[in-house]
């Protein structure tokens, strides 16, 4: 009986060790991550509100990926090869390193990483500890600056000047874009010579007057206030913030905001620079072809179903003395109808997502065996083809499965269709802390470093494969769209002629 | 209700041609009608044993056409299509017995019409 209170006691001691240990990892203002070496590519499976912060990515977008999503395309520093030969070595590393935030500000990483053993000495975790240190880095790299432009002289310094105000002026005046330049009061300092025409307004009525007082009050906005108000405390620009107003001698106009704050020879400026863009036509173009693949992939599956409908007819009327000739034509017909029908389901899916009416029936399923019958289905269609699948989820997934179905099936084609005719296609699905995974690896041509990003975008191809592989390039933007409506990220990564990964992770609890 | 003949009421007239041809090939007994104004009136008096029904149609939508059926108590089940996406939601929404989105596979359109002759 004795013994039963003892270890009850040392039960509730140990959640409460546990209990504070989290709230303390909560607290810090060091950021802690935790990768799990057990598992493919290393993945994060822990970060703390700091490391958050400090990365500015959301935990959504953390869970499940490489540490080295930090460095962006950063990726020559030395740095580097130390953190890789201690993880490879299974011991403790501490560097300074230049990482990126999610809008791509560089700040510097001082990075502590130890090892997480078990009995028997293999590495099973790292933790990772970082603090950012840019205003220490920085105030060193100032002062080294300073030092430096101590040996240049004065009149260097204003003929360069004046220079470069020159240089920017004639720059700020041809630039197609209306630009602004306000102090730390969003009192207005210039405008340049687009803006003064895009509004319709005098230099007079602009200049000196602050930015919320302009016109009839259109940049009086409390959320675009709130944002401006952030840039020069934090640094963080204002990125293509759209206002749609009735605006003063224009009318109704759509209009794109971007604002930063001013930087001059590497140091910052009290002052803010706003762009503004026209960007009301743009839209509704956009917006009529929108509109249009909409009605004509719906208006084309009308006539294209009477035609399925008779293809099939002529297949069962087919006599039993037709030629094989005849009937290779015919089958071969079916099977281009068959792809004219899968296109238009792609076109219709993009008219969907644009017009944002692609809605998420979610239903629990269960997810590997979503995947097992989803490659055994491209087995079918791809019989010379070997797929791989690698781990388990054992997951009831709260989701879209037709949709996630789609991704799946799309990410396939694309490695057979990219990759040499007898290599492997691997599939790897794991449970990540409570995010699920899906890596699709192939073996082929890969994806050079600028093209990545973009391969996600509506109609992009890479330019020497459209040449040799025809297509409208929407299948992974149909995924992208699927995923981050489930909740989820979906990245590339690849090395030109070395293949190419996508992952995609869910989170469970949605 | 005749259990051989079927009612197709469908705005376009290549489908409603294809679907004739075809239904009438498997020894179903069609009768076609390419203005829904007109639907209710026809399936009263051909009562048919099952109508299929397009839902995207001038003046009144096949889901409309469903909910008077209902309405007026005809009890043949009804099986409707469309290209559109959202059609699902309006053929269940309606109470439709089944829903096949355009385009559709013969066989697979078959099977439905004969399970749904069959109840």
């Amino acid at each position: 009986m004795d013994e039963i209170t003892y270890n009850t006691k040392k039960a509730t001691g140990a959640k409460l060790d546990l209990e504070l240990l989290s709230k303390v990892m909560d607290a810090t203002n060091t950021g802690i991550v935790i990768t799990d070496n057990g598992l493919p590519d290393n993945p994060i499976i822990y970060c703390n509100p700091a490391f958050e912060k400090i990365s500015g990515y959301s935990r959504n977008e953390i869970i499940g990926h490489n540490c080295r999503f930090l460095q962006g395309k950063d990726r020559t520093q030395q740095q580097r090869q130390t953190i890789a030969n201690a993880i490879a070595n299974g011991e403790p590393c501490n560097v300074e390193i230049r990482n990126y935030t999610k809008t791509g500000k560089l700040f510097w990483n001082e990075l502590y990483i130890s090892p997480v053993k078990d009995e028997s000495g293999k590495v099973t975790h790292f933790i990772g500890v970082q603090n950012d240190v840019s205003s220490r880095k920085k105030s060193q790299l100032e002062l080294e600056m300073a030092n430096s432009e101590m040996e240049k002289t004065i009149e260097q310094r204003t003929q360069l000047y004046k220079e470069s105000q020159e240089y920017l002026t004639s720059i700020v005046e041809t630039i197609r874009e209306s630009l602004v330049v306000m102090d730390k009061e969003y009192k207005i300092l210039s405008a340049n010579n687009h803006f003064l025409h895009t509004f319709k307004v005098s230099l007079n009525e602009t200049k000196g007057k602050l930015l919320f007082e302009l016109g009839n009050g259109q940049w009086d906005i409390p959320e675009l206030r709130k944002m401006m108000e952030e840039i020069l405390p934090t640094n963080n620009p204002v990125l293509d913030y759209e206002v749609e107003h009735e605006f003063p001698h224009i009318g109704k106009k759509l209009m794109l905001l971007n604002a930063h704050r001013i930087e001059l020879e590497g140091q910052y400026k009290d002052w803010i620079l706003l762009a503004i863009e026209d960007i009301t036509e743009r839209r509704a173009i956009q917006q009529r072809k929108d509109d249009f693949l909409s009605i004509a992939s719906h208006e084309l599956k009308t006539p294209l179903t009477t035609i399925v409908g008779y293809m099939q007819m002529m297949e069962r009327l087919m006599p039993e003395n037709a030629t094989d000739k005849f009937k290779n034509v015919v089958e071969k017909t079916g099977r281009y109808v068959q792809r004219l029908n899968q296109l238009l389901s792609e076109l219709l899916d993009v008219s969907r997502i644009q017009t944002g009416n692609i809605e998420l029936h979610r239903e629990p399923f269960d997810f590997d065996r979503m995947v097992v019958e989803t490659i055994e289905g491209m087995r079918g269609a791809s019989p010379d083809r070997t797929i791989e699948l690698s781990g388990k989820t054992e997951i009831f997934y709260n989701g879209d499965e037709s949709h996630l179905i789609q991704v799946l099936n799309n990410l396939l084609s694309n490695a057979i269709k990219y990759s040499p005719a007898k290599s492997t296609v691997g599939v790897q699905i794991s449970k990540i802390s409570d995010f699920l995974r899906v890596s699709v690896s192939d073996q082929g041509m890969g994806i050079a470093t600028d093209d990545q990003a973009k391969v996600f975008d509506r109609f992009y191809r890479v330019g020497e494969v459209q040449r040799d592989y025809p297509g409208m390039g929407i299948g992974l933007y149909i995924c992208q769209q699927i995923i981050s409506n489930h909740g989820g990220t979906i990245w590339v990564e690849s090395e030109k002629g070395r293949g190419s990964v996508f992952n995609f992770t869910l989170p469970i609890n949605n | 209700m005749n259990n051989k003949k079927i009612l197709v009421c469908d705005d376009d007239p290549g489908i409603l041609e294809m679907l004739e041809l075809i239904l009438e090939e498997e020894g179903y007994e069609v009768v076609l009608e390419d203005k829904s104004v007109n639907a209710l009136k026809k399936i009263k008096a051909e009562a048919p044993g099952l109508v299929l029904l397009d839902i995207w149609m001038p003046v009144i939508s096949g889901d409309q056409v469903l909910r008077a059926m209902k309405a007026d108590g005809m009890p043949m089940p009804v099986l409707m299509y469309s290209a559109s996406t959202d059609g699902k939601a309006i053929a269940n929404a309606a109470g439709a017995d089944e829903f096949l989105a355009k385009p559709f596979d013969i066989d697979v359109l078959l099977n439905s019409v004969s399970r749904l002759l069959e109840r």
